[in-house]
């Protein structure tokens, strides 16, 4: 089901939350909205679900206009980035509830949960309450709760926000995956840009209540619109007074470089290092290099090299 | 001891020291965190001396038996020490004292439970809503602790008494206790509740909108079963307070026996130099208020348990 939104804002007191965003989110994309704290991403994501109304514009679903029908009836379902679980319900009791509200016969009702908790691998949590759970079981449990009404669009707030890295990397894979088996539209929320890359096959980079530039995600990396988007997108250095990727510059010997310098530390992170160097023009840059040329170059600080871009070389 | 081999065991059973056995092993369990410990022993002897020695005392004059109360003036200060379970019942289950004990007992339940549902929905609008005044009314909730007791009676007597300026007569009357006892009580309904209600998730209601749930069944669903501990910690306070209570409805019960309330009934006891029969009585009071407390106490915990 698509999304199409057309000049929604959102004002708070006198704070521009969204100001005049227009996007389109494609029938069974899997989209990232990304952006700093403050840039509005999840208010656009409210005022999407539907718990928060607009000043102005428009939010279209799958060709119906619901800007003013009430959450309860938009169809969607809503992962909140802490859970929201309902703790005086057991794991089964919280999927179910959106079901029982639509008064499906009880049959149907423990038919579809125990669907979906073998979808969201719960299957042995069913009477646990979620204080028992661990954090990415909660999450998992408050997706299965959101799609057991099978909605037209999944809405996730920081999906992976309160947890730590190991466990991050695990559901942000699992979620890709469960995206290829169950195709519904599907749009996360996310300051990680990482994780937006990763798992998303649309990105929507926002700033200041702004959408700077959407697309898909290698696009964007290879032609960001703005030095903003390049920066967030990714490692960024200056080079010359340009915003460049790190790995997109080579040291090579003094003669030979654009710009002279002389290395200020190295950085090593297993296979890749850093390698820092201070400009004779007075700036300073990093160097993203592997392991191997820093060995065979016999790099090492205060030696002086030169710096230029690698596509100078081709 | 000879220590010549390193693995002499039967050295090394001599040096260890044994464990303490019999009451020695009791003794330093049960002693060590209360007698050890200088703040416990002034726990002890605090509650002893405010809480817990009156209240024996009372239960033990209460199944006294007693000759000297009736009759001779000097005889209610004598130390009564037989054990008179008869005594007890035929004091509780005196007409008079039967009715009153009844009259408390669904007077307070009563209460209670309009005050519950009441103090639910003022901790509501003081937590949720926005308005002016807001401040000010949560000040005046407190006001039933601060005044004394009797000072609300003269009031409610000045609105709902004979000389009603709205023409509502309500004295002597039970609606004019009920009254009372909603005015006294309302505090604790209301600030049992509150704090909970400030701090519940407000996503997980979200959560019930968007998944299609409206107001009311948000509200039964998921709001309402977090709160149930503090509403039931609420209702026990409110019960406990209402049977006991006697300053604010002294004045519109106006003593005629169909509104003498358990503890109007015990201070005409004592107006009698009744000593033991209202030492009974009392003592039926209390285990009634202990009884109220002690199951809203457990409830409220079960409900808790799986909230945490």
């Amino acid at each position: 089901m698509s999304i199409s939104l057309s000049h929604l804002t959102k004002h708070y007191g006198k704070t521009n939350a969204v100001n005049d965003v227009s996007a389109e989110i494609g029938h069974g994309s899997l989209t990232a909205i990304l952006g700093p704290s403050g840039s509005g991403k999840s208010t656009l994501l409210k005022l999407i679900s539907g718990l928060e109304r607009p000043d102005e514009g428009t939010v279209v679903i799958d060709g119906d206009d619901v800007t003013k029908v009430d959450p309860r009836h938009r169809d969607i379902g809503f992962c909140f980035q802490h859970y929201a679980p309902f703790r005086h319900m057991n794991v089964a009791k919280n999927v179910a509830f959106g079901l029982k509200v639509r008064r499906r016969p009880a049959k149907e009702i423990d038919a579809r949960v125990d669907e979906l908790l073998a979808l969201v691998k719960l299957e042995g949590k069913a009477k646990s309450y979620p204080s028992q759970l661990s954090g990415g079981e909660r999450q998992r449990m408050a997706l299965a709760r959101a799609l057991a009404i099978e909605p037209r669009v999944l809405l996730l707030d920081e999906p992976f926000g309160a947890l730590d890295a190991v466990v991050r990397a695990e559901l942000r894979h699992w979620l890709k995956e469960l995206h290829g088996q169950i195709h519904v539209t599907t749009v996360l929320v996310t300051h990680d840009q990482q994780e937006a890359m990763e798992v998303a096959d649309q990105l929507i980079v926002m700033r200041s209540g702004r959408v700077v530039q959407s697309g898909n995600p290698l696009s964007l990396y290879e032609s960001p619109a703005t030095d903003f988007v390049h920066e967030f997108l990714g490692p960024s250095t200056m080079f010359q007074g340009q915003v460049t990727r790190p790995h997109d510059l080579e040291l090579v010997s003094v003669y030979q470089g654009t710009v002279k310098g002389r290395i200020t530390s190295i950085v090593s992170l297993g296979f890749e290092a850093q390698v820092t160097v201070e400009l004779s023009d007075g700036t300073t840059t990093w160097v993203q290099l592997s392991r191997n040329e820093i060995s065979t170059m016999g790099l090492r600080v205060a030696l002086l090299v030169g710096v230029r871009r690698r596509e100078d070389d081709v | 001891m000879p220590t010549a081999t390193p693995l002499d065991t039967t050295s090394l059973k001599v040096h260890s020291s044994p464990a303490p056995s019999g009451w020695r092993r009791v003794a330093s369990r049960l002693s060590l965190p209360l007698l050890m410990g200088g703040g416990g022993t002034l726990i002890v002897a605090y509650l002893s001396i405010i809480v817990i020695l009156p209240i024996a005392a009372m239960v033990s004059h209460g199944f006294s038996i007693s000759i000297g109360t009736k009759g001779a003036w000097f005889e209610f200060w004598r130390w009564h020490v037989a054990f008179g379970f008869r005594t007890f019942w035929d004091a509780v289950t005196a007409v008079g004292a039967r009715n009153a004990i009844l009259l408390s007992l669904w007077l307070s339940l009563a209460v209670a439970t309009i005050n519950a549902v009441m103090g639910v929905a003022i901790a509501w609008v003081l937590v949720r809503d926005r308005f002016f005044g807001r401040t000010f009314l949560d000040s005046v909730i407190d006001l039933p602790f601060a005044l004394p007791t009797i000072v609300a009676g003269v009031v409610l007597l000045a609105i709902y008494g004979p000389d009603s300026p709205i023409h509502v007569d309500l004295f002597e009357t039970w609606m004019g206790l009920m009254l009372a006892l909603l005015f006294v009580t309302l505090p604790f309904s209301v600030r049992s509740v509150q704090p909970v209600l400030a701090s519940l998730d407000l996503d997980s209601e979200a959560a019930a909108r968007t998944l299609g749930a409206g107001t009311v069944r948000t509200f039964v669903s998921v709001v309402l079963p977090s709160l149930w501990p503090s509403v039931l910690a609420g209702f026990g306070l409110a019960f406990a307070r209402a049977i006991g209570e006697f300053g604010s409805i002294s004045l519109i019960a106006g003593g005629i026996p169909r509104t003498t309330t358990a503890s109007y009934y015990i201070f005409n006891l004592t107006s009698g130099f009744l000593w033991t029969d209202a030492a009974a009585v009392s003592t039926a009071l209390l285990v009634i208020s202990l009884i109220v407390l002690v199951s809203a106490n457990v409830f409220s915990r079960r409900f808790q348990r799986r909230l945490l």
